[in-house]
């Protein structure tokens, strides 16, 4: 497989181009009559060239209307864009669409078309990218290649949608919500789709509402909440940021009246304690001196212990750390 | 039957309509406005006389005479080829020889209009006779070429050619708009001119092949000449559908909802269905009606079929049209290339 960077036209140039794309003061309001939505509200943010960047955030953050302003699709009300080094409307936006490779949130391409045919349109399209067999190979279509797009499973259609991403060798790639409502081995499939592009050079720009896959695929991640960005980094960056990383769950026999939450909170390496009846959730920053301390106070308040689980801390946490909610409203991730 | 979920999902069906302004407004403002143009061009008045032709040469001057008495008819005086073609193209609904005392009418009782004109011809016989015996010879128009059948399959041929090509080609492209494939290939570096050329070649490719099998259909059960050039009709059928295209390019190239694109799809439509001549003849339409029946593309187009198939019409008598409905064309496209929206 040729690598995307390699075949890119702009990789010269990359070095006087700067970052993938650089946003400043990025504001854009929906007007609907009365109704008036600020879906992005000051929002600055710089990809490097040659990362996967994840935006992060709850429905409705506004991720999707800054990556449609980043491709083009829309005009903000205010603030700077750059893209590959270029502003859109200035009389460059064909050499940025042959640039860059576009994974809408939906798109329902033609019913009776099939994954070859529809692929073909798009090679069309793109006249110096991938073959189609190649387009077909990196999403692991071949099986569907001659099957039509209406019979296509969720994952399959999404797949499809990003082998049309692709087939232009695009150097910066845009994925919004790529893998929402897909099952556990498409989402796999297309992460390792991301990642092989990746390890061609390519920079990625991905939004999604799945902290899982932010921090598996992102090198870094900034999570956006209410149209502004509210915190940048790796993944482990913001984890560390919590101050602790792990989470130590204990449930008990019952705690009343023989041990006190500030009495946990109180213990070695334990930075927070959220307690119920029989139950309490321990921030800690080192799990087993946690562990050990908390077993000896059991024991000499003579208190059983029935379960213990422990998790390392993600970026939900930090997510939830920051606004008080969860990142989807049933609160799972 | 439960009222609470049918009065919840009535509730909720109206709201999203009344919310949606563009499916509001073509599907109860439209028929508003209809009414009261259609009123306008309708409203009581005396009937306008019906038309004939004499056939000059062939009539007695005392009944000529009579027939232009007679308030209820507007006699023209052609020669018998003249005549021939002012029947089937539906200028006229009769042709009269003979004299008073034998009239000599030939017509196609298919035509209410033929009929009626029959009637009022006897009618004045009848009071110049005084109450005496008339004896008409009706002859019934069977030639090919002459009979309302040969009238009617070129207008289908024009009335397909501009359904086909405005609903084919606009209602599918607000399709694509709605399901974001139009926001997909605007990403791309797809040019807009690369786009709608290639869409309208691919669905617009049968209504060629199309315009000809319905002549020959024509041809074959009913005996419709085709006495004209082959390449002209080619030429206006390719010609008309490029008309007929740009006009559906130019509704499709705004609308988001299906309402909204059939509204304005039938607004350029339902004038054409009216006065362009396809199904009835527009040919002795005076005043305002003349002036709109000239307005609408689909009587130049029909108007071109018939003298294609009709008559032995080749660039010669078509060239002008061809002409006018091109560069209705490019008008259509250049603002339907300026106005289109990918989203
Ligand atoms: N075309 C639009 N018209 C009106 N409001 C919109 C439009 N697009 C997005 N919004 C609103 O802007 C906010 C941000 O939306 P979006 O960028 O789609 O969020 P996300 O992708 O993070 O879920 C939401 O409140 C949404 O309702
Ligand atoms: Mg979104």
């Amino acid at each position: 497989m040729n690598s995307p960077a390699s075949a890119a036209p702009g990789v010269a140039s990359s070095a006087i181009d700067g970052p993938a794309i650089e946003l400043v003061g990025l504001r854009k309001t929906f007007r609907k009559g009365r109704d008036v939505t600020v879906a992005v509200n000051g929002l600055d943010l710089v990809v490097e060239r040659g990362e996967v960047f994840g935006l992060l955030g709850p429905n409705g953050a506004g991720k999707t209307t800054t990556v449609e302003i980043c491709e083009g699709l829309t005009a903000p009300d205010a603030g700077q864009v750059r893209v590959l080094g270029r502003q859109w409307r200035t009389g460059v936006d064909q050499e940025i669409r042959e640039r860059i490779g576009v994974c809408l949130q939906e798109t329902k391409f033609q019913e009776k078309a099939t994954v070859r045919e529809i692929l073909g349109l798009f090679r069309a399209i793109f006249p110096g990218g991938r073959s189609i067999e190649e387009a077909i190979d990196l999403v692991s279509l071949g099986e569907k290649a001659d099957s039509r797009t209406k019979g296509l499973s969720g994952g399959q259609r999404q797949r499809l949608a990003v082998a049309t991403a692709l087939l232009g060798r695009p150097e910066l790639l845009f994925l919004d919500e790529p893998t929402t409502g897909l099952d556990p081995q498409s989402r796999r499939q297309l992460w390792d789709v991301v990642r092989e592009y990746r390890a061609g050079g390519g920079t990625t720009v991905l939004t999604t509402h799945y902290m899982d896959e932010a921090q598996q695929l992102s090198d870094r991640v900034a999570i956006v909440d209410a149209g502004q960005v509210i915190a940048l980094g790796t993944p482990a960056e913001l984890i560390r940021s919590l101050g602790a990383e792990h989470f130590v769950e204990i449930e008990v026999d019952g705690f009343a009246g023989k041990i006190r939450p500030a009495e946990l909170a109180a213990l070695p390496a334990v930075e927070h304690c959220e307690c119920e009846d029989a139950r309490a959730v321990l921030t800690v920053d080192s799990v087993h001196t946690a562990v050990v301390a908390m077993e000896r106070l059991l024991q000499e308040r003579d208190v059983a212990l029935l379960g213990l689980a422990t998790r390392h801390a993600t970026l939900e946490d930090v997510f939830v750390h920051l606004t008080g909610r969860h990142l989807r409203e049933d609160g799972k991730s | 039957m439960n009222p609470r979920v049918i009065r919840a999902v009535a509730i909720a069906m109206f709201k999203e309509f009344w919310r949606t302004p563009e499916a509001l407004f073509w599907t109860y403002g439209f028929p508003i406005l209809m009414m009261i143009g259609l009123g306008l061009a309708f409203q009581p008045r005396v009937p306008p006389p019906v038309p004939i032709a004499v056939v000059i040469g062939e009539a007695g001057a005392p009944f000529v005479e009579l027939l232009q008495n007679t308030k209820e008819l507007e006699v023209l005086q052609l020669d018998a080829a003249a005549a021939d073609r002012a029947l089937v193209r539906g200028r006229v609904g009769l042709l009269v020889r003979g004299t008073k005392a034998a009239p000599d009418l030939r017509l196609d009782p298919v035509r209410v209009e033929s009929q009626i004109a029959q009637l009022h011809i006897e009618r004045a016989l009848h009071r110049a006779a005084a109450g005496g015996p008339i004896a008409v010879a009706t002859a019934i128009e069977d030639r090919p070429g002459a009979r309302y059948i040969d009238f009617l399959v070129p207008g289908l041929i024009g009335l397909n050619l501009m359904g086909a090509c405005m609903w084919g080609i606009g209602f599918n492209l607000v399709m694509m708009r709605t399901q974001n494939l139009l926001r997909r290939l605007f990403v791309t570096p797809i040019r807009r001119g690369d786009f709608l050329i290639g869409y309208i070649v691919g669905r617009g490719v049968l209504v060629v092949p199309e315009a000809f099998v319905l002549a020959a259909i024509g041809m074959i059960f009913w005996d419709v000449p085709f006495r004209g050039s082959v390449l002209a009709m080619l030429a206006v059928v390719i010609v008309s559908g490029l008309a007929f295209t740009g006009l559906g390019l130019l509704c499709a190239s705004r609308a988001t909802t299906y309402e909204g694109i059939a509204g304005l799809m039938q607004t350029c439509q339902l004038p054409m269905w009216m006065l362009g001549g396809a199904l009835f003849s527009n040919e002795s339409f005076t005043g305002l009606m003349r002036w709109a029946a000239d307005l609408v593309p689909l009587t130049h187009i029909t108007n071109a079929l018939r003298d294609v198939m009709l008559e032995p019409g080749g660039f010669a008598e078509v060239g002008w049209t061809l002409l006018g409905l091109g560069g209705f064309a490019v008008v259509c496209f250049t603002l339907a290339l300026r106005l289109f929206r990918w989203h």
